[in-house]
């Protein structure tokens, strides 16, 4: 502001003919039947046992709806589901899977084994694949032959056994740890294999390690661990924050 | 490498010296985007709580350091406090780096006055320059404030939103987590607090954001900032969010990592008989 | 200001690209902030002798009360004040660009300047630049020439002396009061309490108005002012 002020002259406005006028994208309001509860879950399977854990913070855009909920629901003796994405698909999920496990029972007078419920997930999903549940699972139990079997599932029923895998906020994070820690990619020195009570450690701190960088992921994690013995479950602290 | 333009007439001149940013990409960028969906570089914003506080004759500010980037934490322990002058500083929130170029900028503006008029500056000068130029902005410098500073008037808090208006107050705060630290300041603040129970008031107001807004998180700052000594900055003032766990791993054993190939190289030859001539 | 209009960046009309079905906050470095914007009662009236000035003080963005004992009439010179509505930026700008000038034009002047200079400068800022702000104005004060004066500012800039005015969010809810009760000559007292009630009545049913009453009586010997606080308010709910 120096020199001498004039009233009465005019800016240059943008004229209607101006380029940015022509590109205004027209602006569109909607509700969204979706809404994302953060969150990360993992799974990780061993020879005959598997380890899941998942924080319990539910949460949505800036603020904490509760601090302990817990992600991870048991279906049978020897599998458990952990979902996250959106808490109301992922309660209608579980117990929709639920009541189908009861009918299951009763149809063949045995728990469903740890692939047939893998199926029976990939098609509940799918059947919803125009109107999608907007959950990410994580299906972990011990099979038919005793041994730990995990399934990564994306939203509309694409599935995959694999040996370990995780889904939430935080799975970019905790992907890359697995990588190096349990399938040791790129690495030339043969070092032993993780036992039972090394993954738990390692899932431990995976989920403290993300809770320092994803502001969905913390408060407090769940672990867990199936094996012959059936479904134990530990819990543990995370950062508040 | 681009050659610098000399400049051709004293337009050019006139626009050299005027300071301020460069637009002359917006138009293009405009133009790109509507081409083909390119989107823009995000900045870090840092979802914040910042407070403050005015007393008798001081003025207490405090800030959380969590610095994010979208979903993700960008600094664990980042500095929202920043120094303006001896007896001026300032809590930031939005757009990171519009407040440290903001901040910096006042900065020196302030030393400069200091040193021009061999006074110490006032709180009203920063208030005013500040919100003359973020009026200019018309809001794009994202720069939410809460400054405060003891001068010859007396202690002063203002708080500045990005559009450049102001207002005169005696406890504010601002931030994504700002409703969570004015939900304590509104309970507990009372001008008579003394200097100690006043540190602890900001620093509570801090950690309510710290915990209940996913923006806002790690350690709490405060800066204390009196008539005798000017500002303090308490750093990490309170740490209530220490890691509460971690494993013990056996080091990657050396020659994890293949090693394709090696070459040395001599950047530097080293010549033994040189003549020096004249 | 005219020179800090014709600055302003091209980027503004820059088109805003938010990834599709994010759920995190749009967080776009071409995206100005939002604005604070004082959803406002203002109620101006002339009476025997001066001018009575009163707002509300609650400035809001969006949801969030942003203060709640804001001051929304600010002074221009001894005698002559103005009230704010719309943005808060825009109108605390135009109001210091005005009390510069018209510091100048007073020390110029060698006296008192008029409401009428006043109010003609701010017309005049807010005119020019109808397309960059967001400011409804009422000036209103006391001078020699003309006695008490209120002239209101309206959006696009029009200037237009009125015996009585109410603006912003507030205003729609009390112009049928202030039209049935307002009389031409009341004393100072009855003026004081019409405004106030008028206020009163807004903030009553206005969400964006709120917190408390202040007001000003402005007459040729001095400039009155008082705080009706919010539970404290002449109206029965």
């Amino acid at each position: 502001m120096n020199g001498a002020h004039r009233f009465g002259s005019k800016c240059d406005r943008p004229k209607a003919t101006d380029i940015h006028f022509k590109m205004q994208a027209p602006v569109e309001h909607r509700w969204s039947p979706y809404a994302d509860n953060g969150g990360t879950c993992l799974g990780v399977a061993g020879e005959n046992f598997v380890v899941v854990a998942a924080d319990t913070r539910l949460s949505q855009g800036y603020s904490i709806h509760t601090r302990n909920c817990s992600k991870v629901t048991r279906l049978t003796d020897k599998c458990v589901i952990a979902s996250c994405g959106m808490k109301s698909d992922a309660i209608t999920l579980h117990k929709h899977l639920k009541a189908r496990l009861v009918m299951y029972e009763h149809q063949h007078r045995r728990q469903a084994s740890v692939t047939a419920i893998a199926q029976m997930l990939s098609t509940t999903l799918y059947y919803k694949r125009f109107f999608p549940y907007y959950t990410f699972n994580v299906l972990c139990g011990v099979d038919d032959e005793g041994k730990g079997a995990v399934y990564h599932y994306d939203a509309i029923g694409s599935f995959e056994r694999v040996p370990y895998t995780t889904s939430g906020s935080g799975s970019a994070l905790v992907m890359s740890v697995l990588d190096a820690q349990i399938d040791k990619e790129n690495q030339t020195i043969d070092t032993p294999a993780l036992d039972k009570a090394g993954i738990v450690e390692l899932c431990k701190d995976v989920l403290s390690s993300v809770g320092e960088r994803d502001i969905y992921t913390g408060d407090s994690g769940e672990i867990f661990l199936i094996d012959a013995a059936g479904i134990s479950k530990t819990e543990f602290d995370l950062k508040l924050d | 490498m681009a050659a610098v333009e000399e400049p051709q007439d004293y337009l050019d001149v006139l626009q050299s010296h005027r300071g301020g940013f460069s637009f002359e990409n917006c138009k293009r960028n405009a133009y790109l985007a509507s081409q083909v969906a390119i989107k823009p570089p995000t900045a870090m914003k840092s979802g914040t709580t910042i407070c403050g506080i005015q007393l008798k004759d001081v003025v207490i500010l405090a800030a959380d350091t969590r610095s994010t980037c979208g979903p993700m934490v960008a600094d664990k322990n980042c500095e929202k406090l920043h120094f303006i002058a001896k007896n001026v500083y300032c809590a930031g929130a939005g757009t990171a780096a519009d407040l440290q170029h903001t901040t910096e900028m006042m900065e020196s503006q302030m030393e400069l006055l200091r040193m021009a008029t061999g006074t110490q500056p006032r709180v009203c000068t920063v208030v005013r320059r500040l919100s003359s130029m973020l009026f200019k902005y018309q809001g794009y410098v994202g720069c939410a404030l809460v400054l405060g500073g003891v001068d010859v008037t007396g202690p002063h808090l203002f708080q500045i939103y990005p559009h450049g208006s102001t207002d005169k107050l005696p406890f504010t705060s601002m931030g994504s987590g700002s409703l969570a630290a004015m939900a304590i300041l509104e309970a507990e603040y009372n001008e008579n607090l003394s200097v100690e129970e006043g540190k602890k008031l900001v620093a509570k107001a801090i950690r309510a954001g710290i915990f209940n807004d996913l923006g806002s998180g790690s350690n709490v700052d405060v800066c204390v900032i009196t008539k005798d000594v000017g500002g303090t900055i308490l750093r990490n003032f309170e740490k209530p969010n220490e890691r509460k766990f971690r494993a013990k791993h056996a080091a990657f054993p050396i020659g994890t990592t293949p090693i394709m190939k090696q070459e040395i190289t001599k950047l530097v030859s080293v010549e033994e008989d040189v003549v020096m001539r004249d | 200001m005219m020179d800090f209009m014709a600055q302003r960046p091209v980027g503004q009309e820059f088109v805003r690209h938010v990834e599709d079905g994010c759920p995190y906050r749009a967080d776009d470095v071409m995206k100005p902030e939002q604005a604070v914007s004082t959803g406002t009662t203002l109620v101006v009236a002339e009476f025997d002798g001066g001018v009575v000035m009163c707002a509300d003080t609650r400035t809001s963005t969006g949801q969030y009360c942003a203060n709640r004992a804001s001051r929304k009439i600010s002074k221009v010179h001894d005698r002559i004040f103005v009230c704010r509505s719309g943005s808060a930026a825009d109108t605390q700008a135009l109001t210091s660009f005005v009390l510069h000038y018209l510091g100048q034009h007073a020390v110029e002047l060698g006296k008192q300047p008029t409401v009428n200079t006043a109010a003609n400068l701010f017309k005049i800022m807010a005119y020019n630049n109808k397309d960059h702000l967001l400011a409804g104005l009422i000036v209103a004060g006391y001078d020699d020439k003309k006695g008490g004066q209120i002239y209101s500012i309206p959006l696009g800039g029009t200037r237009v002396r009125v015996p009585y005015a109410a603006d912003g969010s507030g205003s729609g809810y009390i112009k049928g009061f202030m039209d049935a009760n307002y009389r031409p000559g009341m004393s100072k007292a009855e003026c004081l309490e019409f405004v106030q009630k008028a206020t009163a009545l807004a903030i009553s049913r206005d969400g964006s108005s709120g917190g408390m009453v202040r007001s000003l009586v402005i007459t040729k010997d001095k400039v009155e002012e008082a705080v009706i606080e919010g539970n404290k308010l002449p109206v029965d709910l």
